[in-house]
């Protein structure tokens, strides 16, 4: 059954689904995910472990290094960003498989990272999951209140408006590069505190966690959830990653489903499993 | 100690292999505008389709270990038909993950995602198949027996793999770049890329036109993994999806839908991963991307490319 362990890790999902959704609201393709999860990951596992205190470490501390992955993300997301989002299609996505390969080349092959490895013993701010279901459910919860005032805000509606149409909204006087790159960045901070967040949680952390794979399962979860509203892929992610602990069986069938979730959930269900006539429908969640 | 003439010609060989991949993306880049993320899982099958029809055997950890084709054809044949086999499959990804997006008129970010999905599906497929583990392809069974291990070239010794290597990919390559510019149905693609509209009002069908593209791209990707496969090894079910990356970074060196720029840009990109000196080998992988960065900001239209303009 879903135990606090298990919740841990499906808030954790729901965040990065979240940070693939923000480019998608703006009509942008952006596998860096992982990229940025992973920098977020390293940095918090390389500072907490610097004194070899096996004590432990603050939440205060921990909430110190967030801020510091929030920088460094979107430092990098604003120099990858830059150049790519000027061009339009396809090049955003390229450029991020290609930030993806390289963050993990870095990571594997960098003096201070610990190699194949990685690194261990990071300390625990908590001392039970509980205490992370608490801290990354609120920030969840922040979050989802944050995407809910942008769907109705100035920059949320210029991002459907790219999403629909960039060459037009570029027509309307959208500043159409600025929109997008906001979009980014804001993927990337939210992959990068995410990682540090997981990179406690989990103990260890080597160049694994940022790797190919995790962007296709981040991107199965906004293709299930649906990519119209900020449910969408909080939803996708929840399920998706309670899918393959509670199927156990499955075991090494996991990426062929994933795999099927996203070769033919746009085929077959383009709008995934929230869609704006169901939120219609919800009432109080109106688009 | 590695001579020079070594260097450039492993990095010649190498860089054939990434022109294949990267002209298979360009023939369905020029008819359709969009990637298929798929490529990299069709160069993985290519090598374990190759591996099987040589006589090789699954490993301990397949599904069915020990199990293997009960032939073992000789290697150009074997490569031939893993390619077909690898440009079927290619054409099943085109009839699932692409056509009804087209259909429905859908935003070509969509078969982005969704030819991402089909290559997913296949690689893990390979994978509970043959199971994770590298394959070192059977000696002598490849046909290759009564050839010499090496060469003696310019005082240099050269395996013979990597010069056969080089001849079959530049034979590819250049079969590729005469069917395109003589033959009746290579016109007709080239119409197809230059406005499918007009193409189909004169009378060509561009639906075959489309199928013609995802037949030919899934070949090359197959042939390159065969290939690979013959001179490397296959090291697991992933290793085409690195070659698939890398494609997609000569792609983008060489100019979005050039032809040219995917030839030119394979063998850059081959040459320069030579040329990176073995103490620093740890980041050969890297080094593609950071060209690929390097391109999208300086030229992003490629070595080759036309600059793309916009109608509204």
């Amino acid at each position: 059954m879903i135990d606090n362990g298990l919740l841990v890790q499906m808030i954790l999902g729901a965040l990065l689904g979240l940070s693939v959704y923000l480019p998608m609201a703006a009509g942008q393709l952006s596998l860096a995910t992982p990229a940025f999860y992973a920098v977020g990951g390293t940095l918090a596992a390389l500072l907490s472990t610097q004194d070899n205190a096996q004590a432990g470490i603050t939440l205060g501390a921990m909430v110190g290094e967030m801020f510091l992955a929030a920088g460094l993300t979107a430092g990098l997301a604003l120099l990858v960003g830059l150049p790519v989002l000027r061009l339009r299609g396809i090049y955003l996505a390229i450029a991020t498989i290609a930030l993806v390969e390289i963050v993990r080349v870095a990571i594997l092959n960098l003096p201070f990272t610990g190699g194949a490895a990685g690194i261990f013993g990071i300390p625990q701010p908590f001392q039970q999951p509980l205490g992370y279901v608490l801290f990354s459910g609120g920030l969840l919860a922040a979050c989802g209140w944050l995407c809910q005032r942008l769907e109705a805000s100035r920059l949320g509606r210029s991002m459907a408006a790219i999403r629909d149409d960039e060459l037009a909204s570029r027509c309307m006087g959208i500043h159409t590069t600025r929109v997008k790159l906001t979009a980014f960045v804001a993927s990337a901070v939210l992959a990068g505190i995410t990682g540090v967040i997981a990179a406690h949680y989990l103990n260890t952390w080597n160049a694994r966690q940022g790797s190919f794979d995790v962007a296709i399962t981040t991107l199965a979860f906004v293709i299930l959830g649906g990519s119209r509203s900020w449910l969408g892929p909080v939803i996708g992610g929840l399920l998706l990653t309670a899918l393959p602990e509670l199927l156990r069986p499955v075991g090494d069938l996991r990426l062929v489903l994933f795999g099927l979730v996203i070769l033919l959930g746009p085929v077959l269900f383009p709008q995934g499993l929230i869609t704006p006539a169901l939120l219609e429908r919800l009432g109080r969640w109106k688009p | 100690m590695e001579t020079l003439l070594q260097t450039l010609l492993n990095g010649a060989a190498s860089g054939g292999v990434y022109a294949l991949v990267a002209l298979g993306y360009t023939l369905i880049f020029s008819v359709l505008g969009v990637i298929n993320f798929a490529q990299g899982a069709l160069f993985s099958l290519g090598g374990y389709l190759t591996y099987l029809l040589l006589g090789g055997k699954i490993g301990v950890n397949g599904a069915l270990p020990g199990w293997g084709l009960p032939i073992g054809l000789p290697f150009w044949l074997a490569l031939l038909l893993a390619a077909l086999g690898s440009g079927a499959i290619g054409l099943l990804v085109e009839r699932i993950a692409f056509a009804p997006l087209r259909r429905r008129g859908a935003e070509p970010l969509l078969s982005l995602i969704t030819s991402l999905g089909a290559g997913v599906v296949l690689v893990n497929l390979l994978q509970l198949l043959m199971g994770a583990e590298g394959y070192a392809f059977p000696q002598g069974a490849a046909g290759l027996a009564h050839l010499p291990e090496s060469l003696l070239l310019g005082g240099a010794r050269i395996r013979t793999i990597q010069v056969l290597l080089l001849a079959i990919s530049a034979l590819a390559v250049a079969s590729l770049s005469l069917w395109l510019d003589k033959s009746r149905s290579g016109k007709a693609m080239r119409a197809v890329a230059e406005d499918p509209t007009t193409a189909t009002l004169l009378g060509i069908n561009s639906e075959a036109v489309v199928r013609l593209a995802f037949l030919l791209s899934g070949m090359l990707a197959g042939l390159g993994g065969g290939l690979i496969g013959m001179s490397v090894s296959l090291a697991g079910p992933y290793f085409g999806i690195s070659y698939g990356l890398k494609g997609l970074a000569v792609l983008v060196l060489g100019g979005l839908g050039s032809v040219p720029g995917a030839i030119v840009g394979g063998l850059v990109m081959g040459l320069a991963e030579a040329l990176i000196p073995s103490q620093a080998s740890g980041w050969r992988d890297a080094l593609a991307f950071a060209i690929l960065f390097a391109v999208l900001v300086l030229r992003p239209s490629g070595l080759l490319g036309r600059r793309q303009l916009e109608k509204v």
